[in-house]
């Protein structure tokens, strides 16, 4: 049988064969140490391609309308961070990366990770697309951002009349695919499909 | 190439070690420091793990406190500046009738960065000195802080939401304070704080086993 060590306390525990979208867990901290995921590689392209497509409307399409005195602008989501620059360009780039280039590398890289395994293509770079997936998944944090809104929203609702723009219908579609991949994405069996094909 | 690994012992004391990235174990002595499989760099534990954890904790001590005490927005209004530092800035939102939001952004700007700092403290030490506390429970607690811990970003979402809808409107505008800097360092330390701690260690430092 098939053993893996627990990356939490080093324990080695058996893996049972297991029915798709059970999880096995470390026999002495009761970790998560296995995921047999229901989606495959192909799934987890499709997925991921379609979170590419929804991310360009979804950063690029106003979130929110602001009503005031008499005029109606949106604000997209990279406006708010790209206009920080000059005054804290630290908070700037931490905002931006957190809501925008973490979470977009990390659906490009398991997709191109997952192309990889669907087609049997295995080309030099795909162990680096692997890490930087397994680096990335701490970064992206897409719904901080969006209880972030919704206290922005609050917050604004005292000086302005506020609308919900398109970019928000898009955004929310994406929040959860983006939830569906990385709660089904396993690195593990990834590498494993690597090394095994 | 591997030598299979036999349950219920831990790695270390089979001379194996786990390459965190790839997830594959290989025998210590045949591949010392890097992984057979993915060729990534491994070692038995994290190198330097507890003091990159404190060098990090002292740094976000440091800057929790001009992040709380300095201003973390400034709004302008009819040419005079309003400034806001957290606390203030939780305390209007109780005045605005605001409470739910309220609790939200005093849990994640103010319980969430002290306790994780706690936290993590508590548990180095307790690893460094063997307590002998129950290592589950402080698994578990890191995991709480691990989790919890990204959600102290949201006031610095929130302040750039703020900034851009306000160029907008003319009327009022928002600029980040220097707090906000500092709040991002906190942000940013513990993060790397709680990144850098290896769990494993919990369990190695239990004495009794
Ligand atoms: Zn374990
Ligand atoms: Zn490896």
């Amino acid at each position: 049988m098939k053993t893996i060590i627990c990356r939490h306390c080093d324990m080695v525990s058996h893996v049972p064969n297991m029915p798709s979208g059970y999880v096995a867990k470390c026999i002495r901290c009761e970790s998560v140490i296995y995921k047999n995921s229901w989606c495959s590689p192909s799934g987890m392209l499709a997925l991921c391609l379609a979170a590419l497509i929804i991310i360009v409307p979804a950063f690029y399409f106003p979130l929110i309308s602001i009503h005031l005195l008499g005029i109606t602008e949106g604000t997209n989501l990279l406006q708010g961070a790209l206009m920080m620059i000059d005054n804290a360009p630290v908070v700037a780039f931490v905002v931006l990366f957190c809501a925008v280039i973490a979470p977009t590398l990390l659906i490009s890289s398991i997709a191109l990770s997952s192309a990889c395994l669907t087609f049997n293509y295995h080309p030099a770079y795909l162990p680096k697309i692997l890490k930087i997936t397994y680096i990335l998944k701490h970064w992206s944090m897409l719904e901080v951002y969006m209880v972030s809104l919704m206290v922005a929203i609050f917050k604004l609702m005292n000086y302005a009349d506020l609308y919900f723009g398109v970019g928000f219908y898009f955004f929310i579609a994406l929040l959860l695919l983006n939830l569906t991949i990385i709660s089904n994405y396993s690195n593990h069996s990834y590498w494993e499909r690597y090394i095994n094909e | 190439m591997n030598r299979i690994a036999i349950a219920g012992k831990t790695g270390i004391k089979q001379g194996l070690q786990l390459c965190k990235i790839c997830g594959n174990y290989s025998l210590q002595v045949e591949h010392p420091t890097e992984c057979p499989i993915c060729l990534n760099e491994i070692s038995q534990r994290k190198k330097n793990s507890l003091q990159k954890t404190w060098a990090f904790l002292i740094t976000s001590i440091i800057f929790i406190f001009p992040a709380n005490l300095y201003p973390i927005t400034y709004l302008l209004k009819n040419n005079t500046l309003y400034p806001d530092t957290i606390f203030s800035g939780i305390l209007s939102l109780v005045d605005s009738d605001m409470p739910g939001i309220a609790l939200i952004v005093f849990v994640a700007s103010i319980v969430v960065p002290f306790l994780k700092i706690i936290a993590l403290a508590v548990i180095a030490f307790s690893v460094q000195n063997h307590w002998n506390l129950n290592p589950k429970k402080q698994l578990w607690a890191f995991y709480l802080i691990d989790w919890i811990g990204k959600w102290s970003i949201l006031d610095l979402f929130v302040i750039s939401i703020m900034v851009a809808v306000f160029d907008k409107g003319h009327l009022l505008s928002v600029y980040p304070g220097i707090a906000a800097t500092s709040f991002t360092v906190v942000v940013l330390t513990t993060l790397f704080a709680a990144n850098n701690f290896d769990t494993r260690l919990i369990w190695d430092a239990q004495t009794d086993e």
